[in-house]
């Protein structure tokens, strides 16, 4: 399998043959990709809607790929710009584009910026915490415990052992361990809410909306969004939301099913050796 | 430590100017706006007949069960017929004969190339009018030429026409605009009035404060005081912000009901989009507002036909 083990590096080495071969550019080229690569295919989906279709199948099917290898070949900081650019572009695409249709009113966009601070406040905190266990914290690499015990392992990436509980996310570039893992869970949550209501304001501006009930919108009829284009790129980058939202759900389900119960085994514990004293 | 604070400190001022800029009332529509009350509606209302009308009918009619009317109209009916025996008169004219009304209205609706469309409009606004008890007339006013569509000035030779004709009321009225609430009563208030303030494809917001397009009622006088509406504006965008300024230029405040009351349903055409972007073709002034409008109105009448659902007016400008 040749495909398998080929690295972002190498498919850019591949296109762009010079300067690749110092290591510090690499690097930053692996960074940058991302913030080239998103709005390029968001604008190539906004031709029609075949393309709009062909577009986000690959881009899924890219992500299932990046899944599919193994853990130490991922290790590069363009997942962790992939994220960002994802997050900057959905959030540019909503305040200069969609609030320019004049159809989002003050209240839904206060909320919808509420629940984004909130989102980045939880992601922020899950990377700092995960810096400074990296730096100090008390589950630090190898000298601190020589001896791996059953339900750990060494996390490749970060350099640091980690619980066999928590993993690494390269979509964060960082471990979720214990400290930083309910600011992991909370931020998913939040990051679900707003990429929910943003797609829903984003698509009831572009496309005809009914009234769901009371007050709650939702679209109905998006068959004249590819008549001009800022409405396009629009239903696009919602389109592009629907996606993360489906993957976001997915996390959280796997978190609800897995880490959860082993998350709170410890303190459920507590409990019941105190109901047994 | 103190160097993380200075970074929280600077954090914060970044994301707060963020907010403040972006929560601005310029840039975001309105959910709500001050409207008239329900209970306060009947006494706002112009009331008025044409002189050319009389009812035979006794009683007069009642309009309280009709503003507090709670039900919401199927956009489907503009698939379907009209009723047998709805007694629609010769050019679209009907009165209740159970009761004598109270308004008298003439519903002008510039249109061109969308006969489709125009079907399901003369359908539903005769169906829904039927709940209203008012007498009404419905005008269409037709470019018939290839020039750009010009709204405003087949807006202007309704208007005539129907002031021709006697009418007390205008009710200027896009043919893609459908009202959902029998409660929006077609009459006109004594202020102008900027009916169709919560369009569905507008997610049901006002865009801003002083849009003043899509449906408009306002009394013949004040719509001959203020010269009518402009008859430069070729292709779409623009004439009714020009109205508004004719309006504020002649201190007339306009007034809507509220929200849930105004809602319209805007049927999707594909080939053009109304866009709500403020646009500025033609600057307002008073000088202009004087020389362009209902005094300055030329225009080649080809034919005026009485339909049995209308009366079609066609034109070339």
């Amino acid at each position: 399998m040749v495909s398998t083990t080929l690295t972002i590096q190498d498919v850019i080495q591949m296109i762009i043959p010079f300067g690749a071969n110092r290591s510090a550019k690499k690097v930053d080229v692996d960074a940058i990709l991302p913030y080239l690569i998103l709005p390029g295919l968001l604008l190539i989906a906004a031709i029609s809607r075949p393309v709009t279709i062909i577009v986000m199948v690959v881009i899924g099917m890219c992500a299932l790929y990046v899944h599919s290898r193994p853990l130490q070949k991922n290790r590069s900081s363009f997942f962790f710009s992939w994220t960002m650019s994802s997050g900057i572009y959905m959030f540019m695409m909503f305040e200069l584009f969609v609030t320019c249709f004049y159809e989002v009113t003050q209240l839904e966009n206060f909320v919808f910026l509420l629940l984004l601070v909130c989102t980045c406040y939880f992601f922020y905190k899950m990377k700092s915490v995960a810096d400074f266990e990296l730096a100090t914290g008390s589950s630090k690499g190898k000298e601190y415990s020589p001896v791996l015990t059953s339900d750990s392992h060494y996390c490749q990436i970060c350099q640091l052992e980690v619980n066999e509980r928590f993993f690494h996310s390269i979509w964060w570039d960082c471990c979720v361990l214990r400290p930083n893992y309910i600011y992991f869970l909370v931020g998913h949550i939040f990051a679900f809410a707003t990429l929910f209501y943003g797609t829903n304001l984003g698509l009831t501006t572009v496309c005809q909306p009914y009234i769901f009930y009371g007050d709650i919108l939702m679209p109905r009829d998006c068959d004249d969004v590819y008549y001009d284009f800022v409405s396009t790129i629009c239903f696009v980058t919602c389109v592009y939301g629907l996606g993360y939202l489906l993957v976001i759900a997915i996390v959280l389900i796997q978190q609800l099913l897995v880490y959860i119960p082993k998350y709170s085994e410890p303190q459920w514990k507590k409990l019941v050796n105190v109901l047994n004293v | 430590m103190r160097y993380a604070y200075k970074k929280k400190i600077i954090y914060c001022v970044v994301i707060v100017i963020t907010l403040i800029i972006l929560l601005h009332p310029d840039m975001n529509a309105r959910q709500s706006y001050e409207y008239i009350e329900k209970d306060d509606i009947i006494h706002s209302l112009h009331e008025a007949t044409n002189d050319n009308f009389t009812s035979t009918a006794i009683l007069d009619c009642d309009y309280y069960d009709i503003i507090h009317d709670e039900t919401t109209l199927s956009i489907s009916l503009v698939d379907g017929d009209l009723v047998e025996g709805h007694r629609i008169k010769e050019g679209g004219e009907y009165a209740p004969s159970y009761c004598k009304p109270k308004y008298s209205t003439a519903i002008i609706v510039p249109y061109r190339d969308r006969a489709e469309q125009l079907r399901g409009f003369l359908v539903y606004m005769h169906t829904y009018f039927h709940r209203q008890h008012i007498h009404y007339r419905i005008y269409v006013v037709e470019q018939v030429d290839s020039r750009p569509f010009n709204r405003a000035k087949l807006m202007n030779i309704g208007a005539v026409a129907a002031m021709k004709a006697g009418y007390p009321c205008l009710i200027l009225h896009d043919v893609d605009l459908l009202p959902l609430r029998p409660a929006n009563l077609y009459a006109c208030t004594e202020r102008p009035r900027h009916m169709s303030s919560s369009i569905n494809k507008f997610r049901f917001v006002l865009p801003y404060l002083n849009l003043f397009g899509g449906v408009i009622a306002i009394v013949s006088k004040q719509f001959k005081a203020i010269n009518g509406m402009s008859n430069e504006f070729y292709g779409m965008g623009g004439e009714d912000d020009d109205l508004f300024s004719r309006l504020q230029a002649n201190n007339l405040k306009l007034c809507r009901f509220q929200p849930e009351t105004s809602r319209y349903h805007l049927v999707s055409t594909k080939a053009e989009r109304k866009t709500n972007q403020r646009k500025k073709v033609l600057s307002f002034t008073k000088e202009r507002m004087a020389a362009d409008g209902l005094s300055s109105l030329k225009y080649t009448e080809v034919a005026t036909v009485l339909h049995p659902l209308f009366t079609h007016i066609m034109v070339d400008l």
